[in-house]
């Protein structure tokens, strides 16, 4: 479904991708952490096709891949409710009629029912992040990717959130790829976790035995020790 | 030797960050035209930024060109009190006013306005990955978003300068009756007899170009930000000051092209 050979990328002298191999398959659920600044976001805009890689290849088996934006990249001249149809509106294969009941079932499954009025900035922080999963995964897309999907929500929200990505996985069967600081909630969800150091996949394989890796780096990040490497 | 060699490099890399500039604009400016062409323009867009623009533009534009016809009069004033020669004010008023002043006045003003606003607006999109956004659901920014403000911008500015020289011709009608008593009549038959159709494209012309230039700067500047909030001022700085730029080598241009 996903994969990544010998991905390098570069940004000025600084290479931030050195060599990422990577296969994902289909409804397969990865779960990628890594440092600040160790390039997992531009990894995700690489697997969305946002930013091309220097060398390497890339192939994601999907034509359309739904994509949650750390900063939540809502449309702020547009309604909650035109946000989420929006992906819908462009495809043009739905009327309006449908399209109106899909954005409020969208909605409502997210907990934000009867806000399509509202606009992005009346929206608190956790709101918005369900608003722009509603908006990721309205168009069913076989691929989804979700960029710190509770970056500075509290646990409550964190938890809430992680129930909306189960939720949506289970039911269309997506493959997703879900990029977190936050390790121990991540690791309830994806089976599979990697973590990218130094512009290479240091750790790649089990979830639950990460915090045991033989990886001093992996260890201590999983484990937020201050003694090690990092 | 040391301090010629550190003046030839800031010389240097300032022509090169100019030509980057420069060269991201005619970038920018081609795939407009391209867009253009292919008809690849979010409607709905344009309607919206051509009320944004333009409409709302409407108040603050009839202002100042009201009281910049008064100015036309006021500096004028003196020469016409001088030589008598009160039936040449409509003329001299209508001469600077459509093919230099209104245009300008009202360019410089939209740029501050409008340019300025617009470069924000799409700096804030792109340090928000809105524009990211976009291109996640297959959907290209230049033909949802900059054709149609680069449009709505040209059309808003021309028309704003159409409305703005008729203001400033009553308004300077209107201060050549208070302050040197010339009447209304006199005033009109001065505008209406002594230019031609030609003084009006002038404006006109230089109003469309400005347009293009305040358009295509804001929207660069603000499509390229770098650097989250201090990113989005430094490009709304630099996109009113490169409109200003344009808006006068461009004048110069127009005026020794068309005179």
């Amino acid at each position: 479904m996903i994969a990544l050979t010998a991905v390098t990328k570069s940004f000025g002298a600084r290479p931030l991708l050195a060599g990422v191999d990577l296969a994902i398959g289909r409804a397969e659920t990865f779960g990628l952490i890594g440092t600040a600044g160790s390039g997992k976001s531009v990894l995700a805009k690489i697997l969305c096709r946002l930013i091309a890689p220097d060398a390497g290849s890339v192939r994601v088996d999907a034509a359309q891949v739904g994509m949650l934006f750390q900063n939540n990249a809502l449309f702020d001249f547009m309604t909650v409710g035109d946000n989420v149809a929006f992906p819908l509106v462009r495809q043009a294969q739905l009327h309006g009629e449908e399209i109106r009941a899909r954005v409020a079932e969208r909605l409502r499954a997210v907990g934000l029912a009867g806000s399509e009025e509202k606009y992005p900035n009346e929206l608190s922080g956790g709101m918005k992040k369900r608003a722009a999963l509603a908006r990721a995964v309205i168009a069913r897309p076989p691929v989804c990717i979700f960029d710190e999907p509770t970056a500075g929500l509290d646990p409550v929200t964190t938890s809430k959130i992680y129930d909306l990505l189960r939720a949506e996985r289970d039911a269309t069967g997506a493959t997703v790829v879900v990029i977190s600081s936050d390790v121990e909630a991540l690791r309830s969800f994806a089976p599979r976790i990697g973590m990218l150091h130094d512009g290479r996949l240091r750790y790649d394989g089990d979830a639950g035995a990460i915090a045991d890796s033989d990886d001093p780096v992996v260890r201590q990040f999983v484990r937020g020790a201050l003694e090690g490497p990092l | 030797m040391k301090a010629l060699q550190l003046a030839f490099e800031g010389l240097g890399s300032a022509a090169l960050a100019l030509f980057d500039e420069a060269g991201g604009m005619a970038l920018l400016a081609w795939r407009v035209l391209v867009g253009l062409l292919t008809l690849k323009l979010d409607w709905r867009e344009l309607v919206r930024s051509l009320y944004k623009m333009g409409v709302q533009s409407l108040p603050i534009v009839a202002l100042t060109a009201f009281f910049t016809g008064g100015i036309m009069v006021i500096q004028s004033g003196i020469f016409i009190r001088r030589f008598g020669a009160y039936g040449l004010l409509g003329f001299g008023a209508g001469y600077a006013t459509l093919r230099e002043v209104g245009p300008i006045l009202i360019g410089l003003m939209f740029s501050g306005r409008v340019g300025a606003n617009n470069a924000a607006e799409l700096g804030t999109m792109t340090v928000t990955e809105q524009l990211d956004g976009l291109r996640a659901l297959a959907i290209e920014p230049i033909g949802f978003l900059i054709v149609p403000r680069v449009v709505a911008m040209m059309i808003a500015l021309f028309c704003l300068v159409v409305l703005g020289n008729v203001v400033a011709i009553a308004g300077g009608a209107l201060f050549g009756k208070l302050l040197l008593n010339v009447e209304l009549s006199s005033f009109f038959h001065s505008f209406a007899d002594n230019l031609k159709p030609w003084d009006l494209m002038i404006g006109l012309v230089k109003a469309a170009v400005f347009g293009l230039a305040i358009s295509i700067t804001s929207c660069h500047f603000g499509t390229s930000v770098k650097g989250g909030a201090v990113g989005v001022g430094r490009a709304v700085n630099n996109a009113v000051v490169a409109a200003a730029v344009a808006i006068m080598i461009s004048d110069n241009l127009i005026t020794m092209v068309l005179r």
